[in-house]
């Protein structure tokens, strides 16, 4: 069992590992319409800005109002790694009961590794 | 397709704090986790609802409190749900970037997937203009046209970019959309497909859903200032109200047969009624706290709520049959 956990861990993280930043600008337009990865966006967007997202702290952007939800859930994780991200794009609900993010979730892991990779290969401001 | 049945789990009647003596609100249980995003009153006297994290249509019976759903295909998750002009409910499909058909009669499920080189667009709602076209917005910056006779789809590019969200038609079957990250109130040409922007008083007001009144004005729920608004195409005016409470925001926005509107605080957790001859709001609590509602619509008489976050559905019988 725990061979096969190990397994399924090395299995998730390689397809991570292999995600590509080109093919996951495609991905990117399952959160365009509410996020930007342009530091210098002027809109009045629904989430916050994912510039940098891969690290930093979750629900951290100033200004922003995240749900009460997502400040818990903040409070109990800390930050953004790479695997808690693939977790929350694949299943936002299950991961953050009561988010008010209306996005049912990415099923496919390899797709969520090209997203995260290309989310990795924004610049930063 | 998966069928599932779900019997009445809530069902309550509130008496107090209502403005009028004749209006009573009930509450009904759905499937959990249905996450019922928009409504439509079905032509049987059922109600549809997009059950957005189950892939599928709700088909919920007021009579006897219980709910189905059916299966509408692979990655399916529906926001939208309207009732066409054929009584079959259209759904504004963004898991399968489709516009989907229910028949409610065969239960035939049909699919219009949007051009492949258009990628995902986060298909929004959908209105028929007075041809029988059907008319959509993708909140990625798109909207489009489907003919259901020919099957042809045409997708748009809006102005602005992305953002075009809630849209309706006009009782002379004109269509206009918003858009909430643009910000704009915009009026399609049917003929040439362009869109007309009609701007706002109130800069970066994030509107988030439009409906008509029987007067062919628009109603327009304004998600960042927390505004009502209005426009009224024959004169060109606007006129806006604040919601009441510290800090509201406006989500969905739908007037009934009386003309008197209704939004949705999330601010306040609360339905709103507005009487445009009065100005004056009136305030209903939600079922429940973050009960998000989405979207309203309803039918003579009864004015229905999908709460996404407590997955129920809330009706307002407002006494009124015309």
């Amino acid at each position: 069992m725990t061979m096969l956990a190990v397994a399924a861990l090395f299995s998730c993280e390689a397809a991570r590992a292999a995600g590509d930043p080109a093919r996951g600008e495609r991905a990117f337009q399952y959160c365009y319409s509410c996020h930007t990865v342009d530091p210098n966006e002027k809109a009045t967007l629904q989430g916050p800005n994912l510039v940098g997202i891969v690290g930093r702290r979750i629900a951290a952007q100033e200004g922003f109002e995240y749900s009460p939800a997502l400040r818990a859930f903040a409070r109990e994780h800390g930050a953004w790694s790479e695997d808690l991200l693939d977790r929350y794009v694949a299943d936002p609900e299950t991961v953050v009961p009561k988010t008010t993010m209306a996005f049912r979730g990415v099923e496919e892991a390899d797709e969520r590794a090209d997203l995260i990779a290309y989310l990795k290969a924004q610049p930063k401001p | 397709m998966r069928f599932f049945r779900c019997s009445l789990a809530v069902a309550a009647l509130f008496a107090a704090a209502l403005p009028a003596a004749a209006q009573q609100v009930q509450v009904y249980q759905l499937p959990a986790g249905a996450y019922p995003h928009d409504v439509a009153p079905a032509p049987d006297g059922k109600m549809w609802y997009a059950a957005q994290k189950h892939g599928a249509i709700g088909i919920f019976d007021p009579k006897t409190g219980e709910a189905r759903e059916v299966k509408l295909g692979p990655k399916s998750a529906p926001h939208g749900v309207i009732t066409g002009p054929d009584g079959a409910a259209w759904l504004t499909d963004g898991g399968q970037n489709a516009i989907v058909r229910f028949d409610p009669k065969t239960e035939e499920i049909k699919v219009w997937k949007l051009p492949e080189d258009t990628g995902y667009t986060n298909l929004n709602t959908a209105a028929f203009d007075k041809d029988g076209i059907h008319w959509f917005t993708g909140q990625n910056g798109i909207y489009g046209r489907l003919d259901p006779k020919s099957g042809e789809v045409k997708v748009f590019k809006a102005p602005k970019g992305r953002g075009p969200y809630g849209i309706t038609a006009t009782p002379d079957g004109e269509v206009y959309y918003v858009s909430l990250a643009g910000s704009f109130l915009g009026k399609i040409d049917r003929a040439t497909g362009e869109t007309t922007v009609i701007e706002p008083p109130t800069p970066n007001q994030g509107a988030r859903r439009v409906w008509s009144d029987s007067k062919g004005r628009l109603w327009v729920s304004e998600w960042n200032s927390g505004n009502l608004s209005m426009h009224d195409p024959k004169d060109g005016s606007w006129k806006a109200w604040r919601l009441p409470g510290e800090k509201p925001r406006n989500y969905a926005v739908y007037v009934d047969e009386r003309d008197v509107v209704w939004m949705t605080d999330w601010g306040a957790d609360a339905v709103l009624s507005f009487d445009p001859k009065t100005e004056k709001f009136a305030s209903f609590p939600m079922s429940a706290k973050g009960a998000n509602v989405r979207q309203i619509l309803g039918r003579p008489g009864e004015v229905w709520f999908p709460e996404s976050g407590t997955d129920r559905l809330m009706v307002i019988r407002t006494g009124a049959t015309q």
